[in-house]
């Protein structure tokens, strides 16, 4: 069953309203007239297939736990915040924050992001086939960060875990980032990632990683002590 | 928060003629959600026949009195006042002037009660509290045609809420120079000092006014917009992204953090600015392609 929801004649907090109940029978839904306003598609816990044919404003696609989401247009701030599963598609450009502290799934940008994308991620896939801004990965902690263009300033600014890899050219490393040579194993991951998205080019990367050394790594927490 | 827009028609065709006053309401319209507490528009390019349009503002309880004091400061000045039109002690006045635009403005800051908002040549500050379409209905922004404008609605953050503390600033005594900004600059103080000292002159309490200033100061010292907009990128501290509009300019520059939003878009005919794309819906059917300036980020444009 497929549904069209339109966005010129129901309020944003009724569509998502109608999106969590029609998530729960896995129908196919259509969102229209989406006029880059914000909040579209917030806290859907369901595996659901929803099309938005038009750009969204900010939060959108955030904070949702399964959603197979595909933005026909541009996307705004943080889109696929604290996303723990499914999958996040633009077509175009992302704005700033995206994938912000994103946990699982994976985010795809077909055009480029702005300031600090996969700002604090913990987990999942952020793919841009374009550019990224500055401070790209800043306090990212685990999951990979993959971008086929340039990166900003500041690549992995203060990361704790997690690999950043870039095919263009790094406007220069973060604070407590280094690169390091993508073993084979990483590349053939990396290119599976592509060619989950139909991408044909295999590039070579540059492989980011934090340094370790800004954060104390081997001080332990109380608990872990008693372990030890 | 705040929200900021601009807009700027390229085509000589559309010069003077552009629906610049509806287009930025709509925009600002779009944008409410970023600040209710006072809204504000800078319409340039439809040139009087006179010198000069002065935009004042009073909140004396004899409104008249002070408006007519103000009046005769101008004319103290060798200033001719062609027209004035008041409303709820908003005044709009065009004068035909050759001295220094300084002395005309000093003129009027001199004068007890008025408060200066703009003085250009083909430029005027319309500013009030409220959200865009209320102070379009009390100011009629909506017929105001031009080339080029911008505007601001301001959800205040660091100083109070009132009609002289809302965006656009202008850039006194620039005429036609004036600013939206969105952000918090956290070298106010020390750079406000530092121009008083120089004898600049503040209207206001509001941070953003010093980027007025700042590029009144860059510009008296023959720079260029562009390299005024470049260097404030290191000389303001804080988060800033503001627009600027001139005589026959418009510009904006974005901090190093990138911290506060801007889309642009443009086309053969027409260059859009908005904090977010849900704005340029607002004014296009469809929404071409949209960048996003990124951080340490300057452009002009002119017609």
């Amino acid at each position: 069953m497929t549904y069209t929801l339109d966005a010129d004649e129901l309020s944003i907090r009724e569509i998502n309203k109608r999106l969590k109940q029609l998530s729960r029978t896995g129908a196919e839904i259509h969102i229209v007239n989406s006029r880059a306003r914000h909040n579209i598609i917030v806290g859907l816990l369901d595996r659901c297939k929803i099309t938005v044919q038009g750009s969204v404003g900010y939060y959108s696609a955030s904070v949702s736990d399964g959603p197979e989401v595909i933005i026909e247009g541009n996307a705004g701030w943080a889109l696929g915040e604290n996303l723990m599963s499914g999958t996040v598609s633009v077509t175009r450009d992302a704005g700033a924050s995206l994938a912000a502290g994103m946990r699982g799934g994976s985010v795809y940008v077909g055009g480029s992001a702005g300031a600090r994308a996969g700002i604090s991620m913990k987990g999942g896939t952020l793919l841009v086939r374009g550019n990224t801004g500055f401070l790209t990965g800043f306090m990212m902690q685990e999951g990979r960060i993959i971008v086929l263009g340039d990166a900003g300033e500041s690549v992995g600014d203060s990361m704790y875990e997690g690999t950043i890899y870039v095919a263009g050219n790094i406007g220069s490393l973060g604070s407590d980032a280094k690169e390091e040579e993508a073993s084979e194993d990483d590349l053939i991951g990396v290119w599976q990632t592509l060619e989950d998205h139909g991408i044909d080019q295999r590039p070579a990367f540059k492989k980011i990683v934090s340094a370790r050394r800004l954060y104390h790594f081997d001080s332990l927490e109380r608990l872990e002590m008693s372990a030890v | 928060m705040c929200g900021i827009s601009g807009i700027m028609y390229k085509k000589s065709s559309d010069r003077d003629s552009a629906p610049i006053g509806s287009e930025l309401v709509k925009m600002l319209d779009a944008l409410a959600h970023r600040g209710r507490d006072s809204t504000g528009i800078t319409i340039a390019g439809e040139k009087t026949a006179e010198d000069y349009i002065v935009r004042t503002w009073t909140n004396a309880e004899q409104a008249s009195d002070v408006m007519a004091k103000a009046e005769e400061a101008i004319i103290r000045t060798g200033a001719v006042v062609a027209s004035s039109t008041y409303l709820n002690g908003f005044g709009r006045l065009t004068v035909n002037y050759e001295g220094k635009v300084s002395d005309l403005a000093s003129a009027l800051v001199n004068t007890k009660g008025i408060e200066l908002h703009s003085i250009g040549e083909s430029s005027e500050i319309i500013k009030d509290v409220g959200t865009s379409t209320s102070i379009d209905t009390i100011h009629q922004i909506s017929r105001f045609r031009g080339t080029h404008g911008i505007g601001h609605v301001r959800m205040a953050t660091e100083s109070k809420i009132d009609i002289n503390h809302a965006h656009p600033f202008w850039a006194y005594p620039f005429p036609d120079v004036t600013v939206v900004h969105n952000g918090q600059l956290t070298n106010y103080h020390k750079l406000k000092h530092m121009y008083e000292d120089q004898g600049h002159r503040f209207q206001t309490g509001n941070d953003s006014e010093i980027i007025a200033v700042y590029l009144a100061d860059k510009l008296a010292n023959g720079d260029t917009l562009d390299s005024a907009l470049q260097q404030s990128l290191n000389d303001l501290d804080g988060t800033f992204t503001y627009l600027v509009s001139t005589r026959n300019g418009l510009g904006y520059a974005k901090d190093q953090w990138a911290a506060k939003p801007l889309v642009a878009m443009e086309t053969d005919d027409i260059i859009a600015l908005a904090s977010e794309e849900i704005a340029l819906h607002s004014i296009f059917d469809t929404v071409a392609d949209r960048v996003e300036p990124q951080e340490s980020e300057v452009m002009t444009w002119s017609v």
